[in-house]
């Protein structure tokens, strides 16, 4: 059974990030330093058929919505994966009128990557770790 | 009977075309990551992948025609499982050696894309909306110029008279010359390479599926867990019916008669096409909808009816 957890299927949304952490994301996954596609990940446009959601972004009033649709709409079991401060903690953003993180109001959140934005390395250790969470909770689920 | 059932469900339909399907899908991203200068995935990277689908949870959106949604994924399925034990492959395998198996093959090329559009239709997202309707007009225009391919191979093969039995087309090349090295079909054999990369969805035609900057995931957006599974298994079966028609109608070629070595010989010409696809893949970029339909309206289906009138001219005896 722990060779499914071989498989990944990434899923990232932006709640109102300043796009340096999706930069980081996205080069990741495609510059051919950092390559994910060896660990069997692929990044999907849909988060119906993601395993593991990587969130950017310290979750805005206005995308707050869109936020709730997509875990909502996530097949379980999966993983949440905080990039970055601001779905962390919010960061600078913290107490402002338009900010209604972090992300752990809305979801236990499996793994945080802080930094600002976070170096692609500690990006593919966050997605490494919740591998191993993600196989610990399909074994829960059996 | 038992032998008929032995090639539906084991080889070479079935669990070979099923496995072998999916690790050429993951050969192909190996190939377009090395290209990119990465590692990639394992090979067997695509096997896992369905594996982990058929485990997940499968959510069905309150909107969808349900039958439907469920149930699409099997059409294509099914066809293509049809498919690979009907077509022959050259030196390995007899076929059905039905009489009229290019117009069979005609029709259930078009299955996948039908599936796709059920699919999509009944699973109520506007973005599988937009992806359904550019996959139909796109689907209209790529099966119109393998038609035309299958059309001027049959009346080749038939001198004037429409030969439709892939065996006959295969025997006659097998005594006449390939296709291949054959200059009047050359255009011919251009459009059908376009028609693979566009009946793939491959980048130049990555626009109904995939593009996830323009409609995410397309017609697949809504579906997950085992519908998905099949979807991509599909995909894997087509790339293997894929190839077995490129090398049915272009290069029937094999080495003595025995059966393994011929497998080999097929196994190493389809991953010249596999190649083929991943270098496409690699470094093209993707047409805007308009300008893929503009252009598969014009140059595939352009290079195919050259073909054809080259053919018909040569029948007549004027060239």
């Amino acid at each position: 059974m722990s060779i499914i957890t071989r498989s990944p299927f990434l899923f990232r949304i932006n709640t109102g990030s300043c796009n340096g952490c999706d930069v980081e994301l996205a080069t990741t996954a495609m510059i051919p330093r950092y390559d994910v596609e060896r660990l069997g990940c692929r990044y999907t446009g849909s988060p119906k058929h993601a395993d593991i959601l990587l969130v950017t972004g310290p979750i805005t009033a206005r995308s707050k919505p869109y936020l709730l649709e997509v875990l909502d709409e996530l097949p379980r079991p999966f993983v949440v994966v905080a990039v970055g401060t601001c779905p962390t903690s919010c960061g600078i953003f913290r107490d402002s009128y338009a900010i209604e993180g972090p992300l752990d109001k809305y979801i236990q959140v499996d793994v945080n990557v802080p930094g600002c934005p976070p170096r692609p390395q500690a990006i593919i250790d966050g997605v490494a770790k919740a591998l191993e969470i993600w196989k610990q909770k399909i074994r829960d689920m059996k | 009977m038992s032998a008929n059932i032995l090639n539906f469900f084991i080889f070479p339909g079935g669990l070979f075309a099923v496995f072998f399907g999916l690790i050429l899908i993951s050969i192909e991203r190996i190939m377009v990551a090395r290209f990119q200068g990465r590692v990639g995935p394992v090979f067997y990277q695509n096997v896992i992948d369905i594996v982990k689908l058929f485990n997940k949870e499968t959510l069905i959106p309150k909107d969808a025609k349900d039958f439907v949604f469920k149930f699409a994924p099997l059409f294509g399925f099914s066809g293509m499982l049809v498919l690979v034990y009907f077509l022959p492959v050259p030196g390995v395998y007899e076929g059905a050696k039905g009489d009229y198996d290019l117009v069979i093959l005609i029709y259930f090329m078009a299955l996948p894309a039908i599936s796709h559009i059920l699919g999509g239709g009944a699973s109520s997202s506007p973005y599988a909306a937009i992806s359904v309707s550019r996959e139909l007009k796109l689907m209209l225009v790529y099966e119109f110029v393998f038609i035309v391919i299958g059309f001027t191979l049959a009346i080749y093969v038939g001198h004037g008279n429409g030969e439709f039995s892939l065996k006959k087309i295969m025997d006659y090349q097998m005594q006449n010359g390939y296709f291949l090295f054959d200059w009047k079909l050359w255009p011919a054999f251009i459009a059908f390479l376009i028609f693979v990369l566009a009946t793939l969805e491959v980048p130049p035609f990555e626009v109904a599926h995939h593009n996830h900057a323009d409609i995410m995931e397309g017609y697949l957006i809504e579906y997950s867990g085992a519908p998905l599974a099949l979807f991509e298994i599909t995909d894997a079966l087509k790339i293997v019916v894929l190839s077995v028609v490129f090398q049915i109608f272009f290069f029937p070629n094999v080495i003595g008669g025995d059966v393994v070595v011929n497998l080999l010989w097929f196994i190493v010409k389809t991953m010249f096409l596999v190649v083929f696809i991943s270098l496409a893949h690699a470094c093209l970029a993707s047409f805007r909808a308009d300008q893929e339909f503009k252009f598969l309206i014009k140059v595939p289906v352009m290079l195919s009816l050259t073909s054809l009138v080259l053919v018909i001219l040569s029948i007549k005896g004027l060239i």
